[in-house]
């Protein structure tokens, strides 16, 4: 059979590989070439080493951006995890009106990020007028407003997997801890949350990256006012790059180093998850 | 007797603390969508009052009636770029479904070295922030004419290529080999094996594919932005954008007007697939 | 007085007639009609021209051939009525033209992307020599172009040393405090006044005395703040970190003897805190809530009648006048006073930042349209009368002696020109960089906020500007 299909390849892989090697393969490339390069078109380019990357760090803007994101991803991975459990834990004991719960906390999920960052603009500024303050007023209040914006966008959706999880934990289970005389607070902790562990892992990944990559949201709320304080590292990548004459290249090598750091975070994350599988 | 006046018990104090949970959730809910309804709120209040008086019913001098709306069209052409979102969302979504799933069977039927290469190389594509490939692609969609809807459905195809012939790739490993066999086995090419047994069985992952990359792409500000040719056209997020960007003051009023527009479709297409929507996400999750 | 008063108000009804949209207008309409029979001795040449108009026979479009014209338009304020003078070329012509319009502050990075597009704006603009030295490359040399022919004086140019010609002014612009006379006479009426006429404020102290008394003041005036809030909002920040930051460079600039400078010395920075604290703390809002504060916002302060003075330009004009609450013999302007030497005779603030420039990357056959298209603009009757009346802009090209635009604000300009005072210079074409604006406008708002020090300014002003110009040397 497999000798049969091969000969279909130009069929089957080579659109999808076209596509691939231009829109991914090709410009991820030129893009580590153009890291070492002065340039402000593609066909300008002039190498000159590690310049590029010399001028990232000295660029106080990327540091503050860089320790900014940290910050962010840690205090919004478990402030999302947190709830999206607690919500999903309440919302499995089969409470009345469940389903509409459900549906309204989701929602804000398929709403994009630029939409949803003019919709807390209008609602922060408006509490914040209040103190005669501004979400602008200065980088915490920026901080705190995107860490609002992303647990009401983000919880529904960890919420639903969260459920999932819930809801495969065995019954003959949770019925045998009970019948051993377990409380609540044992079965919550000594059975549901060990069995729901591969929804945690998922979840916390995928809270982590969508944080640490943020980028439309930030645009539309803050727009990393004041003077690039609430700026995260893809919206610092980005207006390095466009907003910057002659700092395409240290974008681009911003843009390098944000990508390794990412695969870093991934790469951590799954070697930790292999681990804990093998142990269970 | 005494075991049913217990459960009769039990039951009481659990519905007594399920409708202080349902109050509760309510609430919540409330609170959940008020964002949204405050900016519908604002949509009818004329433009000085919005940021002055965010709180307050546009009543007398403060309510415009459709003002906002009108003027929020006009400036950012989002009847336009509604049409344009759609077309760009739709048919990238059917590509990347049909090409990459077709991508993923063959990559996991035949087993040589380019096939694990491309394997790899998606699961690799899946960890790159945008932004590492946002001036080169812009660059190279240009040169080669794709700065269109048509070619950011290319552009989208093969950025978006990793995760879905991941997620493929996870599926078709479950599908037992004898059903293909036994088709190929009656007189069935690769192609007919391929669209008449494999695709009706992938069903749940193409709607998993699907509900993901929709949400994806209807959403995406940056790469149709850099992309595009935007004297031309405009997705709805580059409109909304655009209303901050393109006049030098924002129109407050313009802006609510087409936030609620904007958001109008994805209500509608939420709750007439919120059943695949939730369905996928939970099932993408898993493999993801 | 009359005259005067009556050209004002047919300037007014002629702008609403030609604002396309704007709601009914029909009551007014047979106004400036009547106004215009008997104001022929008045010195109203938009009108007479405008009249003239049905008669002339539109001036015929030059050849342009088959290419296009994308047109990067840097002034928001103009945006609507670009893209509607563009669509009356393309049904006169056939000729598409489209106009796209950067956001404030993103002029230099949208036009960035744009350039690399494979269909880039033909026809874009820079500030004046900072700005060209980015994009000389893609300058055409506009030396044999009907257009530059057309301009009356090469100041308005950007000529190379080899003389070729990379860039024209379209406009010509002046900026100062906008005042609402109505108000400030209402100031000038309450007991214990610090002035009595606008003609006594003439110079800093007096300014500043004459502010902190209407603050003093709001309540009884029935206004919020003396400003409109120095909003610091990207839409409205080059107010202060670009504009009113001409002015300590002006009389650095004047008192040095220089035209520009690799490295400034901040001579008068202290005049300029000085105007920004007075800015800041006699404004309609708290000054920590000027960080959202946009450009919208003061436009409508002032429209509404709810601050007396607003710094900005000849460009405001339309949205004041949008707001529909203010009339035009109610504007005036004023210059912005910050106690440098002489200043009893300074004037306001004139010059251009907006040069147009045509792409030398593009096809000949787009190069050409291009051409063909500005040229259109400053001959033909549609586009002259869209230049000066609808955009409001006064122009240096020869062509447009007949079509001076009905801005009060302009009119205002050319009083103070009269009255022989010498106007300020644009010298902020000279700042280094985009990204020294910012830092000087980032430290201004933390000043303004408390969350800063005035020392940052000092630095941004100067260290800044010392590594900026560094920076663009070394490119």
């Amino acid at each position: 059979m497999e000798k049969a299909i091969k000969r279909y390849f130009p069929i089957f892989v080579l659109p999808t590989m076209l596509a691939f090697i231009l829109g991914f393969i090709a410009p991820f490339i030129m893009g580590i070439y153009l890291s070492f390069c002065k340039f402000t078109t593609v066909t300008d380019a002039k190498f000159i080493g590690l310049e590029n990357y010399k001028k990232v760090f000295t660029d106080p803007t990327f540091v503050h951006a860089l320790w900014y994101t940290a910050l962010f991803t840690a205090v919004t991975v478990v402030l999302i995890n947190v709830l999206a459990f607690a919500v999903a834990w309440f919302l499995t004991k089969g409470i009345k009106g469940t389903n509409i719960f459900r549906t309204v906390f989701f929602m804000p999920n398929l709403i994009g990020g630029i939409i949803l960052g003019y919709i807390w603009q209008l609602l922060l500024n408006g509490i914040l007028m209040q103190f005669n303050r501004t979400l602008t007023y200065s980088a915490t209040y920026g901080f705190w407003g995107l860490v609002i914006l992303m647990c009401w966008q983000q919880v529904g959706y960890m919420m639903i997997i969260y459920i999932a999880g819930i809801q495969n934990v065995p019954g003959d289970l949770l019925e045998a801890a009970k019948i051993d005389g377990a409380n609540s607070k044992q079965i919550l902790t000594k059975v549901t949350l060990p069995m729901v562990m591969p929804s945690i892992t998922i979840c916390t990944f995928l809270t982590l990256t969508n944080s640490f990559k943020l980028f439309d949201q930030n645009l539309a709320l803050t727009n990393g006012e004041p003077s690039n304080m609430s700026e995260m590292l893809a919206l610092n990548i980005y207006s390095t790059f466009y907003g910057r004459a002659g700092w395409e290249g240290v974008g681009q090598a911003k843009a390098v180093i944000f990508f390794i750091l990412v695969a870093a975070i991934a790469l951590t994350q799954n070697y930790l998850t292999r681990r804990k599988e093998v142990q269970q | 007797m005494a075991k049913k006046a217990k459960d009769d018990v039990s039951r009481v104090r659990r519905a007594k603390h399920g409708t202080v949970l349902t109050v509760f959730f309510s609430l919540l809910s409330i609170a959940y969508v008020y964002p949204i309804i405050l900016v519908f709120i604002n949509s009818f209040k004329k433009k000085a009052y919005i940021s002055r008086k965010p709180f307050a019913i546009p009543t007398g001098k403060m309510f415009v009636g459709l003002e906002n709306y009108i003027n929020g069209i006009e400036k950012t052409g989002l009847i336009d770029a509604f049409f344009v979102s759609l077309f760009i969302t739709v048919f990238s979504v059917l590509v990347i479904v049909v090409c990459t799933s077709m991508c993923a069977w063959y990559i996991s039927r035949v087993h040589n070295k380019m096939t694990s290469t491309i394997y790899y190389l998606c699961l690799f594509s899946m960890i790159v922030p945008f932004q590492m490939v946002m001036f080169t692609l812009s660059k190279i969609a240009n040169m080669l004419h794709l700065s269109n809807p048509v070619g950011l459905i290319i552009v989208y195809l093969g950025f978006g290529a990793g995760l879905s012939v991941f997620m493929f790739c996870g599926f078709c490993k479950s599908i037992p080999l004898e059903i293909e066999e036994a088709a190929m086995i009656d007189g069935c090419a690769p192609l007919q094996t391929f669209f008449q047994v494999v695709l009706p069985i992938m069903k749940p992952t193409c709607i998993t594919v699907a509900i993901l990359q929709t949400m994806w792409i209807w959403n995406d500000y940056l790469l149709p932005y850099l992309v595009i040719d935007l004297k031309r056209w405009k997705t709805i997020p580059i409109a909304v954008q655009y209303l901050r960007g393109g006049y030098g003051s924002i129109d407050m009023g313009a802006m609510m007007g087409v936030l609620v527009l904007a958001i109008i479709p994805i209500i509608v297409f939420y709750i007439s697939c919120q059943k695949y929507i939730i369905e996928g996400v939970v099932a993408g999750a898993v493999k993801g | 007085m009359k005259k005067k008063l009556l050209s004002l108000v047919l300037g007014t009804a002629m702008v609403t007639t030609l604002l396309a949209g704007c709601g009914s207008t029909s009551t007014e309409a047979p106004a400036s009609e009547a106004a215009e029979v008997e104001s022929e001795a008045v010195e109203t040449p938009a009108a007479e021209s405008e009249a003239a108009e049905s008669e002339v026979a539109e001036a015929p479009a030059a050849e342009a051939g088959d290419g296009a014209v994308y047109y990067l338009n840097f002034k928001p304020e103009q945006a609507e009525q670009w893209e509607a003078l563009a669509e009356v070329y393309t049904e006169e012509t056939g000729v598409p033209v489209t106009v796209v319009t950067a956001s404030s502050g993103t002029y230099e990075s949208t036009l960035k992307s744009e350039m690399a597009k494979e269909e880039a704006p033909t026809l874009f603009q820079v500030n004046g020599p900072v700005g060209l030295a980015t994009w000389k490359d893609y300058c055409y040399d506009l030396k044999d172009s009907d257009v530059y022919k057309n301009l009356s004086s090469d100041d308005f140019a950007l000529v190379n040393e080899d003389g070729s010609v990379s860039g024209i002014a379209y406009v010509i612009e002046t900026y100062g405090i906008i005042y609402n006379k109505t108000l400030l006479n209402d100031y000038f009426e309450t007991e214990g006044a610090v002035a009595t006429s606008v003609e006594e404020i003439n110079n800093f102290d007096t300014f500043k005395a004459v502010v902190e008394d209407i603050q003093a003041k709001k309540d009884e005036l029935g206004i919020l703040g003396a400003f409109t809030s120095a909003g610091m909002d990207a839409s409205s920040d080059w107010r202060f970190k670009t504009h009113l930051a001409n002015m300590p460079i002006y009389y650095e600039y004047k008192a040095d003897g220089i035209s520009s400078t690799d490295a400034i010395k901040g001579t008068y920075l202290d005049n300029y805190k000085a105007i920004w604290d007075l800015y800041i703390n006699n404004a309609t809002c708290e000054p920590s809530l000027l960080s959202s504060k946009t450009g919208e916002d003061a436009a409508s302060e002032f429209a509404l009648g709810e601050a007396v003075f607003y710094q900005n330009g000849t460009w405001a004009y339309g949205d004041i006048a949008a707001a529909e609450e203010i009339s035009d013999e109610e504007l005036g302007m004023l210059p912005i006073y910050i106690g440098g030497e002489g200043e009893e005779n300074q004037g306001l603030c004139t010059g251009s930042e907006n040069y147009w420039c045509v792409n030398a990357k593009a096809d000949q056959a787009d190069i050409d349209a291009t051409l063909a298209f500005i040229n259109w603009v400053v001959t033909s009757d549609a586009g002259r009368s869209a230049l000066a009346n609808d955009m409001g802009f006064v122009t240096p090209f020869t062509t447009m002696a007949d079509y001076l635009p009905a801005n009060p604000l302009v009119a205002a300009a050319n009083e103070d020109i009269a009255a022989g005072h010498t106007a300020v210079t644009w010298n902020f074409t000279t700042m280094p960089s985009e990204e020294w604006k910012n830092g000087v406008g980032s430290a201004l708002l933390e000043y303004a906020q408390g969350t800063g020090e005035w020392d940052a300014v000092v630095t941004a002003f100067v260290d800044g500007w010392a590594t900026e110009a560094a920076a663009a040397k070394a490119e």
